[in-house]
């Protein structure tokens, strides 16, 4: 899809449903909206519809930031004290690491 | 073009024919071969033995062919971490050294040496079983250290493989060392240097201890279902003199007992010559003596029952003793006619009587462990008995003492000991030793038939099972009173006309004894060769009449896992099926469709190996820990044995010349300097491509929206 092809509302349409799908707990979907709608909201010159998406892009940038620190928080964690949580951290385990704790 | 291309794929198929790349591994590496490396053990705590990284573990090779070498190994060594290469005549000179600093040291090669053979050589503790003793009967804790030499490494957790090639591989050792001479030799200047080097993989899937390996054993995910250990466990082999049913259970029983199993820390070498085969043999044979005193068919005559059991699994916390006391504190065994405390009249433990047995010495000082400070009158009696049945040379000696050897008392001991009115049980144990083993190879790879002096005579067995007796033998010159089948008959008689005595009440009279010539096919089955008389007969006769020859090597006497039954307590059983059973005239489905209470029938190949009904008392019962059978069983609490053993895929080992690592440095520095060269040759070609190429496109034109270029050609 080329946004440059695209009329400014039909832009604004496809943000704001990539954001809307982002809340489906898929932050992916919010990096990837963020990244793609970055020149549209900030470098283009103005027009109608910017603020919105600008609106759009700045949520799904940070949806996606703290979405990328919870789980950096979370696999610090489970790596550091997996082992010390016993069943629990083998339970929580996909795969069980062979030959250690 | 493509047909370029299809040229180049074709010399590269060439080049990948798995031919040549196995011809170019084969000349990288050669397999050292017939090793047999240590494994993890688990208990509820700790995690014991060794277990390679995931691929392995090299090091540069190190002969130790003197104590001076370890002490080189660990103050001067510069080409670390170094695979030791050390036999076992040295290796209680140099672990303690070796292990202080494990981080020198890649793994070690241990081998037999066959000229110069080790004085002593135990891996098990010096208190075996201590965490299992009886109240008050702790080694460690102020008794008797009962194995001395022990240096306690199987029940270690050992940071490096180990691996153990037996005599008959000593031309491995030759190769190694002829790779150790000719590129390890100058020792100070090893760094850098291409060396010659051991890879030893054992890489085990258990860790940490029971509890967390069977929680992944059972729980393992979707995606990996592996089983990471398994528990110890067998059989337990019973047989009583007469046919025990649920009318004739409230016969009083005296109980002798052995162990079949031994240990050591490789996976299948545990000859356990001394250790537990003598007093197994001893007990087969004295159980097969007293069968023949006492026909079957008498058993109304007597008010006594002799309940013969071997334990398996002893070397571990005493599994199999610790169930047998478990189940009949719970009132399950034997299953057919259960047992209660108060119905054992007598426990005789036939324990460690192996290490004394030499062909020098003509005597056999036997003790006899009574645990009790005072006088018990039917301990006493049965000692008395025995001492006076005993000749030519076997003495037997009380020991009163709280403190006793590893024994299966112990178990009885802790489990049993409140279930009885008097809370005292009546127990003896039989050893050759007052104080320390005299077994300095106590359950250790090295404890072969050598140890006991055992040499095969071979005589024919002929159709009938007859065996030649002791007498014969001697008088005949096959045989020496010195030699071990002989003085083994000797006890087995002994204990066997005691046992007589207790039945009856009264002196035996006749004149059947022990054959020592039953007693060296029964050493010869166990401890060389499973392709013997003695186990053709007793094994199961196939249908097809096929013969089947077993392995010409002795079976392991670890008790191994209880997912299947091992070897040993299969022998020792069909062996008390065929030597103590009687023959029925029926054929093989008559037999089969048998159902007589209180025995069973067993279809066996037979002396003229054309099959024969035995029908006889003797049955199997588990050996596995109560630990694995009581729901919600605290594995931490050391009540019961938690031993469990963990699986792995491939043990291997190789011997390879390692670069010297000069040749891959100097590869990662030209690929280094190649990559930056084309980067900036890239560069300046793109910065002149205009004075390069004459129709090359403007500068501008290119860098134009390169952003939306992309996307263009992504157009969806």
């Amino acid at each position: 899809m080329d946004l440059a092809r695209l009329p400014n509302d039909k832009k604004l349409q496809l943000c704001r449903w990539y954001f809307k799908v982002g809340c489906l707990l898929l932050p992916f979907v919010w990096a990837v909206n963020a990244i793609w709608f970055f020149k549209e909201a900030f470098m283009k010159p103005p027009y109608d519809e910017q603020k919105q998406i600008k609106k759009y892009v700045l949520m799904s940038a940070v949806g996606a930031i703290a979405w990328v620190a919870v789980f950096a928080i979370w696999i610090t964690v489970f790596q550091l004290q997996r082992v010390s949580w016993g069943a629990t951290g083998d339970a929580l385990s996909f795969i069980v690491p062979l030959g250690r704790a | 073009m493509a047909s370029f291309n299809f040229l180049v794929l074709l010399l590269i198929f060439s080049f990948c024919r798995s031919g040549n790349l196995q011809r170019l591994h084969e000349k990288i590496y050669s397999s050292i071969e017939g090793g047999a490396a240590c494994f993890r053990r688990l208990n509820g705590t700790h995690q014991t033995g060794c277990s390679s990284a995931d691929n392995g573990a090299v090091g540069v090779v190190h002969m130790i062919k003197d104590v001076t070498d370890a002490h080189w190994l660990v103050e001067n060594a510069t080409a670390g971490p170094y695979m030791v290469v050390v036999s076992t005549a040295l290796f209680y000179d140099v672990f303690d050294l070796l292990f202080k600093q494990p981080e020198l040291i890649a793994g070690i090669l241990l081998y037999d040496n066959a000229t110069k053979s080790a004085p002593q050589f135990s891996q098990d503790m010096s208190c075996p079983n201590d965490y299992s003793a009886a109240e008050g009967s702790s080694c460690s804790a102020g008794g008797v250290v009962w194995n001395p030499k022990g240096t306690g490494l199987l029940r270690r957790d050992i940071p490096f493989p180990i691996f153990y090639l037996p005599e008959s591989r000593s031309q491995e050792i030759d190769k190694i060392d002829e790779c150790y001479q000719r590129y390890n030799s100058d020792k100070n200047n090893q760094k850098g240097k291409p060396l010659c080097s051991v890879q030893l993989h054992s890489f085990m899937f258990a860790a940490v201890n029971t509890e967390v390996c069977l929680r992944r054993s059972a729980s393992s995910a979707l995606l990996t279902p592996t089983k990471v250990c398994d528990p110890l466990g067998d059989y337990n082999v019973y047989y009583s003199l007469f046919p025990r049913t649920k009318d004739t259970k409230n016969k009083k029983v005296t109980l002798v007992t052995a162990r079949i199993d031994t240990a050591s820390l490789f996976d299948g070498v545990s000859p356990g010559a001394a250790s537990s085969v003598v007093g197994m043999v001893t007990l087969l044979t004295a159980a097969t003596t007293l069968s023949q005193m006492i026909p079957i068919a008498d058993s109304n005559l007597y008010d006594e029952n002799i309940l013969w059991t071997l334990f398996n699994g002893e070397a571990f916390d005493y599994i199999g003793s610790q169930r047998v006391a478990y189940d009949i504190s719970k009132g399950t065994w034997p299953a057919a006619a259960p047992l209660t405390v108060d119905d054992i009249n007598l426990h005789v433990e036939i324990g460690q009587i192996g290490g004394a047995l030499n062909k020098l010495e003509l005597a056999w000082p036997l003790y006899a462990f009574i645990p009790y400070t005072n006088v018990v009158p039917e301990i006493n009696e049965f000692v008395n008995t025995l001492g006076s049945n005993l000749q030519n040379n076997i003495s037997i000696n009380t020991e009163f003492s709280t403190h006793f050897p590893p024994s299966s008392l112990h178990s009885f001991r802790r489990i049993l000991k409140n279930e009885t009115e008097s809370a005292a049980l009546p127990e003896v144990l039989i050893t050759d030793h007052n104080a320390e083993f005299t077994n300095l190879f106590y359950n250790s790879a090295l404890d072969g038939f050598d140890k006991i002096d055992f040499e095969y005579r071979n005589i024919t067995v002929d159709g009938n099972g007859t065996f030649i007796s002791t007498d014969a033998l001697l008088a005949n010159g096959t045989m020496k009173e010195v030699d071990t089948q002989v003085k083994i008959a000797r006890l087995a008689t002994a204990v066997s006309r005691t046992m007589y005595q207790r039945v009856a009440g009264k002196l035996y009279t006749g004149n059947i004894t022990a054959s020592a010539h039953l007693v060296d096919e029964m050493l010869y089955c166990f401890l060389r060769s499973q392709a013997c008389r003695l186990i053709m007969a007793a094994d199961y006769a196939s249908s097809g009449g096929a013969e089947e020859k077993p392995p010409e090597r002795a079976a392991p006497l670890y008790v191994g896992v209880a997912t299947w039954a091992s070897t040993p307590p299969v022998f020792a059983a069909h062996l008390l099926a065929l030597l103590t059973g009687t023959a029925l005239p029926v054929n093989r489905t008559q037999c089969d469709a048998l159902n007589v209470p209180g025995f069973s029938q067993y279809w066996l190949r037979g002396w003229n190996h054309s099959g024969v009904c035995m029908q006889t008392t003797m049955n199997i019962s588990a050996a596995i820990s109560p630990a694995f059978i009581i729901e919600d069983y605290d594995l931490k609490s050391g009540v019961y044995s938690t031993w469990t053993e963990s699986v792995w895929q491939a043990m291997w080992a190789r011997v390879f010349v390692r670069a010297s690592g000069a040749g891959a440095g100097a590869a990662a520095v030209a690929g280094a300097l190649a990559t930056l060269a084309a980067a900036l040759l890239t560069y300046w070609l793109q910065r002149h491509a205009a004075t390069i190429f004459t129709n090359a496109p403007q500068h501008s034109i290119v860098n134009d929206d390169a952003a939306s270029g992309i996307l263009r050609t992504v157009n969806c």
